[in-house]
């Protein structure tokens, strides 16, 4: 997901004028020349500023690009599929906790997190006959440490762990 | 003196400390073997563990896991090539060459023994440092306070290997999720969008799992899976050890002091001390064309220095609640959960459990030895874990420990939303360490600004009246400015090149 420096330096002046804004119109404290309004207006001038500098390029000379080491004895790793939607596939675990927020209260934490672990196992490339003894197995080791040990109260749901 | 060395025997001498740091160890010591999980993630995944332990066991697991975690990096960076943590990546190369010559068990050897002194030259030196400089910041004010915060800040700028304007931009980030919630000086709600959980702010840690656990999970989606690791017996791993040692005795005492010099910066860690101390080996070694191919000399002295890094890391920490590295942010947050509030009154008010934190260090250093032997020969076995088994488990962990912070749903959803952050900041050259110390650091330097303001009726002379104060107020401002000196200075450079050239 790189993005042109263009892009994420607009993005940060907009941000920046946005905080400088916010922190504009937050009442004063009554009697003092400063409030909670100077820190994120000085905050928001700063990264507005460097969102600028970003846009026109400059420091650009400084970034060392990322050196990815080669694999010895010309054993080339096979190219990773290069699809449109390939790039979305990092967007799995975060969707996943969210999917986590949003159900285990009702599912209960076994069943969400089997689920997750299922999706995640998958999606890096493990068969069913990894993935699926995996996601029976690990929400119950992970419930004895958090739920039972540590006494985290994790959500039972429709499957009440039998301890 | 003796009777708070005492005590502070009496308080880790409890079964709980022990167990805790002994199962810390092979935790930091499988997570840092594992490529692509590093030291920082494993810390930032066993704080909410530390939730349920005692203020002394929490931070053993802390000073435990990290040790381990930075040298067992060492042991795929040696045998695959593949760093396990980036704190080996500076001599990965070189280790790995070692291997091919057939001296695998010289390479892993030097690994452990000279990260153990390293370790324990860097407890020496928090130890050493750690109470005149308390003396001194005694008499620090509002002021002091804010240019060291600030220093702090553009030191981590300056150590990034990037662009130092999109640092600085990654820190101005940091320090603008430190202005969400009401803890400000009016105590207004502040960029909270009416929305009730943001009140209390956005926690660190949650912030810290999520850009360091779950942002490389999503990292892990899209790269290849390292290659498996190809069977072999060990010889003896510590044979030879001593004679290095005295070969290289001047190399690793360098290694040792660059390491701790460069853990007490903040935001500056042990992968920069890697770097920093392998580039000064070669320059200065007597046979520096023997770099690249199997040559010890420069592992002595970046094993010595990564390690030593990680405890001298902790003399801002304690001293300011400035984070020497990420590690230490991570630790500065479980420091104020369990009331040991950082600053320089730690070291009277709570003597004894800084002496306990210096004996922790000093264990966890001696226990790597024997440990780490036991890791190198098991290490086979562990990295034959694919990694589909290995990275459900940390998100599990991450869903689990952020929900455990709170006890709140909210904590999952900021893990969520850093992975996110972290993982487009990574991808685009915006050094993520630069973020998380603004998040750590951001109350406390705008409390130390906003008090100073009022205090000076919003003037900004008063700034840099005190001696201490317009010294690290040069400082800091010298380091602002140093990337833009270095950058006239290459201009000024390059057209006399190009001159010379033409001629």
């Amino acid at each position: 997901m790189r993005l042109p420096d263009s892009v994420t330096g607009s993005f940060l002046v907009v941000l920046g004028a946005a905080a400088a804004y916010g922190g504009w119109i937050l009442p004063p404290v009554p009697g003092q020349p400063v409030g909670p309004n100077v820190f994120p207006l000085v905050i928001g001038t700063g990264l507005a500023l460097c969102g600028l500098a970003i846009v026109f390029g400059i420091g650009h000379s400084f970034e060392e690009e990322e050196e990815l080491i080669p694999l010895e004895d010309g054993q080339a790793a096979a190219p990773p599929p290069q699809g449109k939607l390939y790039g979305l596939r990092a967007l799995l675990p975060p969707a996943l906790l969210l999917f986590y927020v949003a159900a285990a209260d009702r599912l209960g934490f076994i069943i969400t997190a089997a689920i997750m672990v299922y999706i995640t196992s998958t999606a890096l490339g493990a068969k069913w006959k990894l993935a699926l003894p995996l996601a029976a197995l690990s929400p119950f080791a992970i419930h004895l440490i958090f739920g039972k040990l540590l006494r985290v109260p994790l959500p039972a749901g429709l499957l009440p762990t039998p301890w | 003196m003796l009777k708070t060395l005492l005590d502070a025997f009496a308080l880790i001498s409890t079964w709980e400390v022990i167990i805790a740091m002994f199962a810390a160890s092979v935790y930091g010591l499988v997570i840092g073997s594992l490529p692509g999980l590093s030291a920082t993630m494993a810390t930032a995944l066993l704080v909410p563990v530390t939730f349920y332990l005692s203020p002394i066991a929490a931070i053993a697991t802390i000073v435990a896991a990290s040790s381990m975690a930075i040298f067992s990096g060492d042991i795929p960076g040696a045998l695959l090539r593949i760093p396990g943590t980036p704190a080996s990546a500076a001599y990965a190369d070189e280790a790995y060459a070692m291997t091919r010559k057939g001296q695998a068990e010289l390479a892993l050897g030097a690994g452990v023994w000279f990260s153990a002194v390293g370790g324990i030259a860097g407890v020496l030196s928090l130890m050493i440092l750690a109470p005149p400089l308390a003396e001194i910041a005694l008499s620090f004010s509002t002021y002091e306070y804010f240019w060291l915060a600030l220093l702090g800040l553009m030191c981590a700028t300056l150590v990034a290997r990037s662009s130092p304007v999109k640092a600085i931009a990654g820190m101005f980030l940091g320090l603008l999720v430190s202005c969400v919630g009401i803890e400000n000086p009016g105590g207004v709600p502040r960029f909270t969008f009416g929305i009730t959980d943001l009140f209390g702010g956005i926690e660190p840690i949650p912030a810290l799992v999520g850009v360091f656990a779950v942002a490389q999970v999503m990292r892990a989606m899209l790269t290849p899976e390292p290659p498996p690791l190809p069977r072999r017996k060990f010889g003896s791993i510590m044979a030879g050890q001593w004679k290095l040692t005295k070969m290289y005795h001047w190399q690793m005492t360098r290694g040792n002091i660059v390491g701790i010099i460069i853990g007490v910066l903040p935001g500056a860690g042990a992968d920069m001390a890697a770097w920093v101390s392998y580039a000064m080996s070669k320059r200065f070694s007597k046979e520096p064309e023997k770099f690249g191919t199997g040559h010890v000399e420069g592992l002595v002295e970046a094993g010595a220095s990564n390690n030593a890094s990680i405890a001298s890391g902790w003399v801002p920490s304690l001293l300011f609640g400035i984070p020497g590295d990420t590690i230490a942010a991570i630790a500065i947050g479980v420091l104020y959960m369990k009331g040991l509030n950082p600053g320089p009154t730690l070291f009277t008010e709570k003597a004894s459990s800084m002496y306990a934190i210096y004996l922790m260090f000093i264990i966890a250093n001696i226990m790597m030895i024997p440990l780490g032997i036991a890791m190198i020969r098991v290490a086979a076995y562990i990295l034959l874990a694919p990694r589909s088994t290995v990275m459900p488990i940390i998100m599990l962990c991450c869903a689990v420990g952020s929900f455990a912070i709170g006890n709140n749903m909210f904590g999952v959803v900021t893990v969520a939303a850093f992975g996110v952050i972290g993982y487009v900041m990574e991808a685009n050259g915006y050094p993520v360490a630069a973020m998380v110390l603004g998040i750590v650091m951001g109350t406390m330097v705008e409390q130390a600004f906003v008090t100073s303001l009022i205090k000076s009726d919003g003037s900004i002379l008063p700034f840099f009246e005190r001696p201490v104060a317009a010294i690290l107020a040069a400082m800091a401002i010298g380091a602002l400015l140093w990337p833009v000196m270095v950058w006239v200075w290459r201009k000024v450079k390059q057209p006399q090149t190009a001159a010379a050239a033409s001629r």
